[in-house]
């Protein structure tokens, strides 16, 4: 009795029963409004397929100790799978890595341009197409397959991908760290995506009805579609089923042991790959089939939507802590409900407007909210004993010759971009701007360890504002990209708050959910940055314009050069090798050796007198401060600053390839820089290699994947690592003991 | 005599697990303070409680004021400092880094002028505190390549570079050999000559037998025994706490 006491006057106790109150108020102003209700009621379906997808999640994360994030790509892929079939008959294929197209390649390069060999099929055919017969004008396809059998394959389909990723993707990663898993799951995420607008493009598709969607009445004249109802039994009853199972069962026992430590498992006579694998085809199979039901709810299926509810149900199953599956599932209902509620308040007339229309997006920032909040009152500020999850980093070396090696690779670029054709000079720019990006991560993650996914969106935040306020008040150059940075730190160290208390994959859900709100509520607001982008204008001083659509004469051959102007790229160097400069500074000084010993062990690093919030604080101002540059960088870059380049999907990706050229150390933001969509790489691809742009996102996934599983030191850290062997073999051979002289080796 | 450290009515439970019950503890200035106890009695959660790592009721007094509020990071940069059972090194620097991060102290003005020309102060003081625990070869090296008891070592020794005023070492001794162990009590004994106060922590009586002035043992969270190594010795609570616990001293 005392305990509970104790427990509820603590001050996180009496924030939870204020935070209670509250809810129960707000739920009881809802219930009394039957307009009200009937909103909260409609988000049932979306909730059903948020709970599904977070069971998986839970799923998983049991089963193999993954937080995947491509749960809703994997809905989403089930729904095109099923659509395919339903409609045509036809099975896709994803585009098998042709070693064919590299031959193809290299014969281009030899001058045949006109060479083609047999490609690989996209489709079979299952059964013949459906066929078309018109009434009062308009065509209407039958269906060529009937719903069961489409449903049934697909889902079997599911099945196999989900035993494919475990063997193929997630049981390599069984030992690997954080960081890699989470690299492999956005790789996926990629993938599936991709793979699917390469197939289908990326246009919604409209879907035909499979559950029976008669309104079915409720008290107090709400209604609700009969398949929003089947949708949350479903999902309801499954919950049941999984609870049972993993409560009575040997099976469920055994997983949950093996969740705590994998001998458990063994004792029980199951080994751990088998039940990741069950778990695996289990939980593929269950987000197919919600994702496939969900299409005729939404009344149609895109690439995009369903991939994105992975936010919310990351939401529900940090919720849970990834253990309770009745929780997770009330959470998930939870928050459909409350997003649909969120929408229908946002439209009416007495709620706050912008620009004339309601604000976009809070239904998104809900999961944020609640992530933060559940979050910052579970987590500790510091990591009890024994439960010390490190996230195991590259080597984060301290750059030798520093100055030198950057003046001479900013000289060589700068140099490059004059001599280089238009679309080259484009990549260096990409790429440089791309570093810049990079840069930041290596600071936040590479050296403290947190990682994030909102580096794009802090970026987007900084040309919002380049944009909005210092384009708009006339603020000169150098000032307008720095309010931005600084911009981009307050919001930065707002969505990083959770850091203090939170670690590793958790902040990550975190960070995603932030660059979800920071996209959906600000740079994806029409009345704030407009359809197409607030725009930026290009930067000048002294009454100079080195914009990159800014005319330019050419040094030696006079006259107008073709755009982009190289003296924008010569301006990004510049700014790229003064921030490299800065970030090498802080390796070799005490701030970075703070920051890896937090990264090593907080506890430890506390021990030691290092405060762990302040480092964590400064880590998280100091890389929003560099994505905020790199954010006004690419603002000029394209003259506006949108949603879709700035998004959560974006600021995903660039953990991606930071963490691909090697997160730990400046030159790996260099090679992550090259690596990015439109820089080096991908003009390597399509320029030399001759492989279509819309296939570059699909080779990144698969690349990314790939990384994860065989070389998690990057890139960068590679290089580093076989040059250290060639060395010691050198050294062997002379009979000499190699030098382990940390510092020797340089980055 | 003045009083270093104190702790009284110490009491950490987890969930209804007393780990460390009422405990008044004493260091007084130049101490070599023994705290000793079997596997479980609350050692390490003792140390925990006054190093700032788990909540605690009862008071922790350092230097005459209260503890009890101040986080880890502010007790230590206070003066209190602490090894870990188990080294808890920072794998990714080398040895000498180890050090520097717990003897230097971070300011704005300092971090400005890093980001333009870092610099490496005050390297000679802890390249001397590794040379007193042999360690000076050693100090380019990861702390992975070094073998156990070396790792132990720079962990006392980067507990040594904070300069603290106390030390509460968590077994450092665990995993070293018996003579190594007494050249390890040999340092530590001329540590305390040298005017630092030790709280030495270990669950075998051996080392802190011979080199403490004062002895506490736990049992079960609880105090048993309090004294000199000679009280100590023939304390029959102590006697039956280790031969009737069944542990390996
Ligand atoms: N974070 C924790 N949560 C729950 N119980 C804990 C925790 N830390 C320690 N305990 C328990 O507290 C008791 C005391 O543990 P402690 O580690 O302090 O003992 P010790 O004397 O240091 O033992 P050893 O000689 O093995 O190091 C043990 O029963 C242990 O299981
Ligand atoms: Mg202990």
């Amino acid at each position: 009795m005392s305990r509970y006491l104790q427990r509820w006057t603590t001050p996180r106790g009496i924030a939870a029963q204020v935070a209670i109150l509250l809810g129960v108020a707000l739920a009881i102003v809802i219930l009394i409004s039957a307009n009200q209700t009937q909103a909260l009621v409609l988000g049932l379906g979306a909730g059903a397929l948020i709970a599904a997808l977070a069971l998986s999640i839970t799923l998983n994360y049991q089963g193999s100790g993954v937080v995947n994030f491509s749960v809703g790509a994997m809905a989403m892929y089930a729904s095109y799978i099923y659509f395919g079939l339903r409609t045509d008959g036809k099975l896709f294929l994803p585009p098998i890595p042709n070693p064919l197209a590299l031959i193809e390649g290299v014969v281009h390069l030899f001058g045949a341009p006109g060479f083609r060999l047999p490609a690989f099929p996209a489709f079979i055919s299952v059964s013949n197409g459906g066929s078309t017969s018109y009434s009062y004008g308009a065509a209407i396809k039958t269906a060529a397959m009937s719903a069961p059998e489409a449903m049934v394959i697909a889902l079997a389909e599911c099945a196999v991908l989900g035993l494919l990723f475990h063997l193929l993707i997630f049981r390599p990663l069984r030992k690997a760290p954080v960081l890699a898993k989470v690299v492999a799951s956005i790789g996926l995420f990629i993938l599936l995506q991709e793979i699917v607008v390469l197939r289908f493009g990326s246009d919604a598709q409209t879907v035909s009805p499979i559950l029976p969607q008669h309104p079915v009445s409720l008290p107090r004249g709400i209604h609700i579609p009969s398949d929003q109802l089947f949708l949350t039994a479903i999902v309801i009853l499954v919950t049941f089923l999984l609870w049972g199972i993993f409560k009575y069962t040997r099976y469920g026992i055994a997983t949950r042991a093996a969740a705590e430590n994998e001998k458990g498992s063994l004792i029980l006579g199951f080994s751990p790959d088998f039940l990741a694998g069950v778990n695996w085809v289990g939980s593929t199979v269950l987000v197919g089939l919600f994702g496939i039901l969900i299409g005729p709810i939404n009344q149609s299926i895109d690439p995009y939507t369903v991939t994105l509810l992975v936010i919310p149900a990351l939401a529900a199953a940090l919720l849970a802590r990834f253990t309770s599956f009745s929780v997770t599932v009330i959470a998930g209902l939870g928050i459909g409900m409350a997003s649909s509620w969120i929408q229908y308040i946002t439209n009416q007339s007495w709620f706050p407007k912008v620009g004339g229309a309601a604000l976009p997006g809070l239904s998104d920032a809900l999961p944020f909210v609640i992530i933060i909040v559940v979050l910052m009152l579970r987590g500790k500020s510091l990591p009890t004993r024994g439960s010390i999850e490190t996230i195991k980093l590259p080597f984060a070396p301290k750059a030798k010759r520093a100055l030198p090696s950057t003046a001479l690779f900013t000289i060589v670029a700068a140099v490059l971009l004059f001599v280089v054709t238009p679309d080259w000079r484009l990549a260096i720019v990409n790429a440089t701007v791309g570093a810049v990006i990079c840069l930041s991560l290596v600071v936040l993650t590479g050296y403290v360890g947190q990682i994030s996914l909102m580096q794009m969106a802090l970026a987007g935040m900084s040309g919002f504002t380049l944009s909005k306020v210092a384009d708009a008040y006339h603020i000169p150059f150098p000032i307008g990209p720095l309010l931005g940075a600084v911009v981009a730190v307050g919001v930065g160290l707002l969505a990083g708050i959770p850091a203090l208390r939170v670690r590793g994959v958790n902040l990550a859900v975190a960070t995603f959910a932030a660059a979800m709100t920071i996209q959906s509520v600000v740079l994806g607001n029409p009345a704030w940055s407009g359809t197409n982008g607030a725009s930026v204008a290009p930067p000048s001083m002294f009454g100079v314009t080195f914009g990159p659509n800014q005319p330019w004469s050419k040094i030696f051959g006079g006259g107008k050069g073709l755009l982009p102007n190289p003296w924008f790229g010569v301006f990004c160097l510049v700014v790229l090798a003064l921030l490299i400069l800065g970030v090498v500074n802080i390796r070799r000084s005490r701030t970075g050796r703070q920051m890896l010993a937090v990264r090593a062990n907080e506890r430890a690093a506390a021990a030691a007198g290092v405060s762990v919030s302040g480092t964590k604080i400064l880590a998280f101002a100091i890389s929003a401060f560099i994505a905020g540059i790199g954010g006004a960088l690419s603002g000029y870059r394209f003259g506006s600053v949108t949603a879709d380049y700035f998004g959560a999907v974006p600021s995903m990706l660039f953990l991606a390839f930071a963490y691909l050229g090697g997160i730990s150390s400046v030159s790996g933001a260099v090679v992550g820089g090259m690596l990015v969509a439109g820089g080096i790489s991908t003009m390597i691809l399509t320029s030399w290699l001759h492989v279509s742009d819309q296939y570059t996102l699909l080779i990144a996934g698969t690349g990314l994947i790939l990384m994860a599983i065989f070389n998690p030191q990057g890139v960068a850290g590679g290089i580093r690592e076989l040059s250290h062997s060639l060395q010691a073999r050198r050294h062997a051979k002379r009979g000499e003991q190699p030098e382990v002289e940390l510092q020797e080796v340089s980055s | 005599m003045t009083t270093m450290l104190s702790t009284t009515g110490l009491t950490v439970t987890f969930g209804v697990n007393k780990a460390v019950d009422d405990l008044d503890l004493v260091v007084e200035a130049g101490q070599l303070v023994g705290l000793i106890g079997p596997n479980g009695a609350g050692k390490t959660t003792t140390v925990d409680a006054i190093s700032g790592f788990v909540p605690c009721r009862g008071e922790v007094d350092f230097l005459g004021t209260s503890m009890t509020s101040l986080s880890a990071t502010a007790r230590a940069r206070a003066g209190l400092g602490r090894t870990w059972q188990s080294s808890e090194l920072f794998d990714d620097l080398t040895v000498l880094e180890n050090l520097q991060v717990a003897a230097e102290k971070i300011s704005t003005k300092g971090f400005l002028r890093d980001l333009v020309n870092p610099r490496n102060d005050d390297v000679e003081a802890l390249e001397k505190i590794l040379a007193s625990v042999d360690l000076l070869a050693a100090k380019n090296q990861l702390p992975t390549e070094l073998s156990h008891g070396q790792r132990k070592l720079v962990g006392v020794a980067r507990a040594l570079a904070a300069s603290p005023a106390v030390l509460c070492m968590d077994e450092p001794a665990a995993g070293l050999d018996s003579t190594e162990s007494l050249e390890l009590g040999g340092r530590i004994r001329s540590l305390v000559d040298g005017g630092l106060s030790v709280l030495l922590i270990d669950h075998d009586m051996g080392l802190v037998l011979t080199v403490c002035d004062v002895i506490y043992v736990l049992d079960f969270g609880r105090l048993i025994a309090k004294g000199t190594p000679e009280e100590i010795r023939s304390s029959p609570a102590v006697i039956e706490a280790y031969l009737g616990g069944g542990s390996d001293a």
